[in-house]
This record gives C-alpha cells, structure tokens and sequence, in this order.
C-alpha cells in the first residue's frame, strides 16, 4: 500500500465509524486530559490510579443490581466504592505507623482484589463485564452498540452519553479553574481565602472517580491513569503557562483518539491499548522536544550557553 | 463597632502538637493594632506553627485565637498570609503577575475572574516591590530576592489589616532585604499589622518595634526596649525548659 | 558442563513436589519468600507506588515471552519480563532526572504506557489469551515443575543476595545521604534493590498476576510492619504472612472454579492485615484504644481520691469519714455517678466503706495516692507561674492534665528545682507523701 492509502485506510474500512471511534476516545480523554492536569499539579497521579482500581467493586455491585453498564448507579457504586477507599487509607495511616503510600496500596489492591472476585461469583460469565473489559474496555466495540438518529446521521449511544460528560466536566473545569489553581499552588492561601483544602480536595476526587466511572466502559480500569496522566504530563513539559498547558492536553486527547484510531487499523490491535500507545508516543515527542523541559532543546541550549561563555571569555581578557 | 481599641490579633492557650509532638503550649498574647512584630527563638521552637496555627492551616489542641476581635473565621480575609519560600513549588505553571493576582482572590468569590480592578491592584503591588517588567516570567526563573519580592506583592495585593510572614528574609540579597524592611515600615506608617518570623536575632532589635519571644512557650512579648534583654534573651536561647519540655512531651504523646 | 548442569536440576527436581497441591504450597511458599522480603524495604522506603508500577510495566516482556517461545519456556518469560521491569524502573528515574516531572507523574506514565504497550501486543497475536490471563490475575494451578525450577532459582538469587547485602541496603533505606558519607556505592545498591525488585513480581507472577502483585509486596511487609520494631523480626513475619497468604488464597479459589487466583491471596493478604491492625499488642488499633480508656478510668479514679483529700483538707483534717453525698456535692456529679466511682476506688483498696453504706475512708494506700496527686497539681503549678512565666489563672486548668502523668523521677526533679517548697502559688500547702511512710497513723 502506499502512504496515502495507510492514511485513508480507516475511512475505508470502517467509513463513518471511524468518526465516532475518534469522538469516543476523545470525550473519554479530554475531561481526563484536563483533571488529570490538575492530578499531576498536585501530585496526586497515583491517587487517580488509585481511584480508578478503587471504584471497581462499586461498578460491580451496581451493575449486578442494573444489569445495565449504562446505569447512573453505576456513578453512585463508584462515589461509594472511592469514599470506603479513602476511609479505609486514612484509617491506616492516621492510626497506625504504616505510612500514606503503603495504606493507598493496601486500599486500591484490596478493594480490586474484591472487585474481581465479587465480579466472578455474581456475574459468572458475563459478556458486558468481565476480566477483559476491565482490562481495556469495549471502545473497540462501539461500532456494535445502539445508535441513534441525530441530524440525519446515526450516532451511538454511548457517543451521545459521553459527550454530555465532556461537557458537564469543562463546565466544571471552566467554573473552577481558578480556586482549583490556587489550592493546588498555595493551599494554605486558599484556606486563608475560605477555600478549604480538604473540600477542594473531596470535590476533585469525586470529579475524578465520575470521570473514572464514565471511562470505564470505554477504556477498562487499568488504562485509565494512562489518559489522566499523559495529556497533563506531555503539556507540562511544553509550557509555563496553565491556560496554555491545558490546552496542550486537550489538543494531546485528541491526537491520541486519533493515533489511536490508526494503529487499531493498521495493527488490528486493541483499540484502548492503541489510544494508550499512541498518547505515550506524543509523550515520547514532548519529552524530547517540548520547548520547556524537551532534552534535545536543553541539550541544545546548554551547547549554546557552552559556547557563548567560551567566545566571552576570548572576548573579555 | 470601635475595633480600633481590639488587639489584631489575640491568643489564649494556644496549644499545638505535631504528630504527638509538642510545639506551642499555652500561648497568650495580645499584639495591639499597628505595631510591627518580629517572632524570634531558637530553631524548633514553634514560630512558624504559630503563624500556621493562628492561620488555621495546623489544626490546635487547645485554646482560642481572635483577630481584631472575632473569631479567625469570620474574619479571615483582614488576614494577609506571605509562606516560607521553601515550601512552594517553583515548578508551578504560573508567572509573577498570576501569583500576584492571587492576593485579589479573596474578594472575588467563587466565581467571578479577576477584572481590571484586580489587575490594577495587582499590578501597583508589583510595582511597590520592583517586580512588575517580570510580570510574564514563570516564577522558578527567579532569583531568591525576586521570589520573595513577589510573594510579597501577593500580600501586599490582599489589602489586609493583618499581614503574617513566614521568614521572607531567608535567603535574600542586602538590597532585597533593606527593600523588604523599608516596606514593612512604610505598612505600619499605614496602620497596618505586621508579624514576622524572623531568623536573624542582631537585626531583630532593628527592624521591629515589639518582639515576641517563643520557646515552645511564651517567654515575653513587649516593646523591643523592654524585651531586648539578656536575661530574656538568655531564656529563650539558653536551652529549653527540660523539665517542661518533658512532660509536654508525655502529654502530647496521650 | 552439562554434567553439573544435569546433577544441579536432579537436585532442584528432588525439592519439586509432585502433587498439584504441593506445587501450589511450593509457589506459595516462593512467592511469599520473594515478595515478604522485598516488601519490608518496599513499606520502609516508602515506595509503594514503584511497586505497582514495575509490577505493571512487566507485561509487555510477558507477552513476548509467551510470543516467542512456543513451548512457553518460563525460562524466556521470566527473562523478558524481568527485563521490562528494569527497563521500566530505569525510565522512572531517567523521566525524574531529565524533567520538571515528579515520582508520582514518572511512575504512573510508565505504569500505563507499558501496560498498554503489553495488551496491544497481546492484541495483535491473539492465540494465548488464556496464558496471558493466568499472568495478569494469576492462577496458582497452572504452574507446573518448570514454572517451580525457574521460580526456585529467581528466588534463591534474590535470598542469597538479600542475605549478604541486607546491612547496606538496610542503611541506604534509612538514611541515603549517610550511606553516601560511607562511601557505599549508593547508584548500585539502588540499581541492586530494582533488580531484586523485579525479581519478586516475577516470581509471584503466575500465582497472583500483574496486577495484583503489588499487593503482595505491600500488604504483608506493612502488617509485619505493626508486629515488631526489629527489621530482622519483620523480614521473617513478612515471609511468614506472604506464605500464609498465598497458601489460603491458593486453598480457597480452588475451591471456585474459574476464579482467578491473584484476588483471593490478595484478599487473604488484606484479612491478615486487618486482624492485625486491629489486634496488635502494641501498635494495634484495639490495643491503642484499650489503654486510652483504661488511662480515663484511671484519670477518674485518681480525681475521685483528689476530691476526698480536698474535702479533708477543708475540713483541716478533723473527721475521718466522708460521706458519698459530700463527694457527690464537691465533685459535681450524682451521687449514683459517684457511688461506682467509690466502687471502683474500693475494688483496688484505696477506701473503706462504713458499715452504714453511707461514708467511707482512705486507706493508707488511697492516703498515698491522693497526697501524691495533690502534691503533683501544686507542684506543677508552682512550676509553671515561677519558671515559666505562667499567668496564675492559666495554671489550674494545666495542672488538672498533668498531675495524673508526672513520673516520680519527675516529680523529684521539680522538687529539686524548686528547693523543696511548702506552698503553691496559691498559698496551699504541698502534701509530703513520704511523711505518711514514717507515720503509723492515717490522720494528720
């Protein structure tokens, strides 16, 4: 084939699904890409990870009690499922000398174990929930669900369903932006402003576990901390600037769905997997080259620097 | 409502501990309206809990703190806050007017984005301590008397009453700091209330007009001739009470 | 060579069980080896989260292995995915070193990218989804002979390697920039730790999966952790836990069919924890909230007596009875309330009841303990208003907390500080218990 072809390809096969793959994976990512900004401010990466192994026994308690993945249960089994977590992780390190890393990990590794098993013994053989999909998810199978007429065109539901997410979550994202700015730079600020850390803190949790809930249909439990961190990590290292650093993840959650979408093509791979690989690719890129903190930039200008002292010094004698 | 006669800012056994620590115990104190106050003591004795438990940021274990009369919070935004610079993160995507503007936020709201008002404001503070052509640099590419400089414009933005700084001095060039000093005098000459937490004891006898002696405890609060002692000095420096710092110890530990 | 070669695997086929169960009991007992030892540094250096991220950054190496060797070699497996859990440890640090960007970002990006690296390759060549599965959630039946060769031979590397460099590595957990000044070779005592790092998850593989490993090397080591203040104690208990652990989920999804083995030893893990957390001598939660209630009974106890002193005291030492009701009136409370303190005042011997029910009296021992508290209080407060600058009114309320704590080494510390003093700051006299000794008498 030639290059053109590998760029029509998707089109071809998949003609106007590969659209809604794309869209998919974008209202998935984009709210990701913009909390997890704020997850990896306030270095908190790992508590998303956390969240989103925490919330499984809460997806599948409420989806045994359903029967529907769709459900908005399903939100309120997760909301729970991440309460009982941080209970449960305070509980250890506030009262004993077992410290916050290791009473996180006990948490999130106890409450998936429980995840799993409640998902093997109530659910059995379930084709909408089961070990796969909480690996990595059915975006791939999207094209199978029920769709929708919408200005003539047909779109699936769950296309529909996680737009409204994206929405309500850069409302959100654009309401608060500045007080989540200023607790995440100078909480004790913040606190001095009214603004407590600890309700700033239980609010941007239960966003994540929210987002976590919606994604999970998409993308499974595991890849999820993939979209929250890398969009917010690559545009760290691109920009100073928040605004500007925002946009850059969104801008990334949107070349990922993209990306993503070919190597599913090309590779006939895994579709979350793919979206994954290729936002770690643009991760990759940014690492390299972003303009702030890229290594080949710093290498350059430190050759730069290297030089103009050099010429100084033959200039000043 | 005649406040001008309430002290800025009053304790009553004020006690702290930290993580089964004793750090303050039993802090009375009453600092009038308008003076400028130096903090001083030996290192671990409790200065900077002071300011973060009057704050409300270091939960207390006992006692009250009232400002100009009212409770902490209803009366938290006549409070201005300036941090010790180590504990920022520098990496932080922010630029010197984006700190700065945080000093406006108190009035603002949830809500509302800072307008041109704030801007103004923020903008004259910058002024006042020379940072304003940095307005656009994120703050890691600084100088340590820049950062503290800035930090200051911040508090400088809040219009408070009540100003309480975390060791700005730490750290910084002569210039910075006789800008610093010149600052908060020309606040005082305004009627403000200013608290620092100060390091340096030779200077403190300068710079303030009360000193606050702490030790884990209250050892003299008064006007710097009155305090400036060596026996007073000697009961601050001169090594902790043991026998009250063990028992502290034992209670704190319950 | 290959003579050695033959002679060493009769000898490790001579540890091999035959039967499945002992197999699973074997993997068990590996895995709770690898993982206990490696958990308690793991717990001490507070780098959980490393451990989850090396645990899932292995997968793409097992994917290849089981790719790449068509007879499922655990040989290969346990080779490439211990090299992708280096290689994944070596770019956390290399992200760390490099960038603005923090542990918690560098880790979790490896975490995920890797992991999904693991599951697109899995994805492209779909033939052995079920091997796959047994690696990511574990299932401790599938291990056969070779699987417990090649898990012997991790796990003796990792022990007799753990062994000889426990000291330094048990320096460099506590205080890095002091092994530094020892001059230890500090970058590869950390490389080491990585390397023994990626050895366990690779041998708890197969029994607990990718995704669960991290509990296992958390879980264990943190309940050991509330067990006992020496390393060496918490080496063993954490073996101990993570064998036990593995041997109870093993039993237990058996037990099931189809459920994966990884949860249930994660699970049974995280009992163990709990019953430990709860029930620990010392650093228990039932434990720590047991002495706090049993120090409130004793704080109570002790204001009862102080009471009956200061009624005494009123009364300049004239009767020798009190009554409940007094107690009742000078302590505030109903004289029910103070009736069951007084029980339990007579129960330890401190009183006497009359035969009317009605009065009672100190015996020498609540004589004792009462003058003790009163002196303690009065001291305290003289204390504070003379030596620490104390406002007078401040003092009570100090005092009433402190005189139930004060040790007698204390106690004589504070007398000889104050050069023995008769009165407290409010002109009441300071009780002599050490007179009562002398005295065969109990009035004064």
């Amino acid at each position: 084939m030639s290059t053109l072809e590998y760029i029509t390809l998707p089109w071809e096969v998949l003609g106007v699904g590969a659209l809604w793959l794309i869209l998919m994976a974008f209202f998935v990512a984009l709210p990701c890409s913009q909390m997890g900004s704020f997850l990896i401010l306030r270095r908190m990466a790992l508590t998303g990870d956390a969240i989103s192994h925490s919330v499984f026994p809460g997806v599948v308690i409420a989806f045994f009690i359903t029967g529907d993945l769709a459900s908005p249960w399903l939100i309120v089994g997760a909301g729970l499922a991440g309460l009982a977590s941080t209970v449960i992780i305070e509980l250890i390190h506030k009262w004993t000398r077992v410290k916050q890393d290791a009473a996180t990990g006990i948490s999130f590794t106890a409450l998936f174990a429980l995840g799993v098993v409640l998902m093997e013994v109530l659910l059995g053989k379930n084709v909408d929930l089961d070990l796969e999909c909480v690996l990595h998810g059915r975006l791939g199978l999207l094209l199978e669900e029920d769709q929708v007429a919408l200005f003539g065109m047909l779109v699936p539901v769950p296309v529909l369903v996680m737009a409204g997410v994206s929405a309500f979550t850069m409302l959100l994202m654009g309401l608060f932006c500045r007080v989540m700015m200023l607790s995440s730079f100078d909480a004790d600020l913040a606190a001095s402003y009214g603004y407590r850390p600890a309700v700033i803190h239980y609010s941007m949790m239960f966003v994540v576990s929210f987002i976590v809930v919606a994604a999970f249909q998409a993308v499974g439990a595991i890849l999820v901390i993939a979209l929250l961190i890398l969009p917010g990590a690559a545009a760290y290292l691109c920009t100073y600037r928040l605004k500007v650093m925002l946009m850059i993840a969104a801008l990334h959650a949107l070349l990922s769905a993209v990306g993503g979408l070919y190597l599913h093509v090309w590779f006939n791979s895994n579709m979350a997997a793919s979206v994954v690989v290729s936002g770690g690719v643009l991760f990759l890129l940014a690492w390299l080259l972003g303009p702030v903190d890229g290594v080949v930039w710093k290498w350059l200008k430190a050759e730069h620097s290297a030089l103009e002292e050099s010429s100084d010094e033959d200039g000043n004698s | 409502m005649n406040d001008e006669q309430e002290p800025a800012l009053e304790t009553h056994d004020l006690t702290v501990t930290y993580h089964k620590r004793p750090v303050l115990y039993g802090i009375d104190v009453a600092v009038p309206q308008g003076s400028l106050v130096g903090i001083v003591g030996p290192n671990g004795a409790g200065k900077s809990t002071f300011i973060k438990s009057v704050m409300g940021v270091v939960p207390s274990s006992g006692g009250w703190v009232k400002v100009f009369g009212k409770p902490m919070r209803e009366n938290l935004h006549r409070v201005g806050y300036v941090p010790q610079r180590e504990s920022v993160d520098w990496d932080f995507p922010v630029t010197v007017m984006d700190v700065a503007l945080m000093g406006t936020y108190g009035g603002l709201g949830l809500l509302r984005r800072p307008g041109k008002a704030e801007k103004l404001r923020a903008s004259e503070a910058l002024d006042k301590v020379g940072m304003l052509p940095y307005s656009n640099r994120q703050i890691g590419n600084l100088s340590g008397g820049q950062q503290q400089r800035v930090f200051l414009a911040r508090a400088l933005a809040q219009d408070s009453d009540l100003y309480l700084m975390d060791e700005p001095f730490v750290g910084v060039d002569a210039a910075t700091e006789a800008a610093i000093v010149t600052l908060l005098r020309e606040m005082r000459e305004r009627g403000k209330t200013v608290m620092v937490v100060h390091h340096d004891l030779q200077s403190a006898g300068e710079y303030f007009d009360h000193l606050l002696l702490l030790n884990m405890r209250l050892v003299a609060f008064g006007a710097v001739q009155d305090v400036y002692t060596p026996e007073l000095l000697q009961k601050t420096y001169g090594g902790r009470l043991t026998i009250l710092s063990e028992v502290a110890d034992q209670a704190a530990k319950l | 060579m290959f003579g050695e070669m033959s002679v060493l695997a009769s000898v490790m086929d001579i540890l091999i069980p035959g039967s499945g169960s002992g197999k699973a009991i074997m993997a068990a007992v590996l895995l709770g080896a690898g993982c206990g030892l490696l958990g308690c540094f793991v717990v001490l250096r507070r780098v959980a989260l490393m451990g989850d991220a090396v645990s899932h950054a292995v997968l793409p190496g097992v994917v290849a292995g089981l790719i790449y060797s068509s007879e499922r070699s655990p040989g290969i497996i346990f080779l490439f995915a211990a090299v992708a859990g280096l290689l994944g440890a070596g770019l956390v640090r290399l992200m760390m070193m490099s960038t603005r960007l923090k542990s918690d970002a560098a880790l979790g990006i490896v975490l995920a990218t890797f992991f999904a690296f693991g599951i697109m390759w899995q994805s492209r060549n779909q033939q052995d989804t079920v091997g796959v599965m047994n690696f990511l959630f574990g299932n401790i039946g599938s291990i056969d002979a070779s699987d417990l060769r090649m898990m012997l031979v991790t796990t003796s590397i990792l022990v007799v390697t753990m062994f000889f460099l426990r000291r330094p590595l048990l320096l460099l957990s506590f205080d890095e920039g002091f092994s530094r000044g020892l001059g230890y070779p500090v970058k590869i005592l950390n490389g080491v730790f990585y390397f023994l790092l990626t050895f366990s998850v690779v041998v708890a593989l197969q029994a607990v999966g990718v995704v669960l490993v991290s509990a296992m090397l958390i879980t264990p080591a943190a309940a050991a952790y509330l067990l006992t203040d020496r390393f060496e104690r918490m080496m063993i208990l954490s073996v101990v836990f993570g064998v036990v652990s593995g041997i109870t989920g093993g039993l237990v999804s058996a037990e099931v069919n189809g459920l994966p083995t990884g949860p249930v030893i994660a699970i049974s893990a995280t009992v163990l924890f709990g019953v430990i957390y709860l029930f620990a001598p010392r650093h228990g939660v039932l434990s720590k909230v047991m002495r706090t209630l049993r120090r409130r009974m004793r704080v109570r106890r002790e204001n009862t007596l102080k009471a009956i002193y200061q009624i005494h005291e009123g009364e300049g030492f004239a009767h020798e009875e009190v009554s409940v009701l007094m107690l009742a009136r000078k302590r505030g409370q109903t004289e029910e309330n103070v009736s069951k303190d007084c029980k339990a005042l007579l129960s330890r011997g401190f009183i006497e009841m009359a035969e009317d029910g009605v009065s009672l009296h100190l015996s020498r021992l609540g004589w004792k303990r009462a003058m003790e508290i009163v002196r303690n209080h009065r001291l305290w407060e003289l204390y504070l208003t003379n030596e620490a600058d104390y406002a007078e009114d401040h003092v009570h309320e100090d005092a009433e907390k402190i005189e139930h704590i004060l040790e007698p080494g204390i106690v004589r510390q504070l007398e000889q500080h104050l050069d023995f003093p008769e009165l407290d700051p409010h002109g009441k006299p300071i009780p002599q218990p050490a007179h009562l000794v002398a005295q065969s008498t109990v009035t004064i």
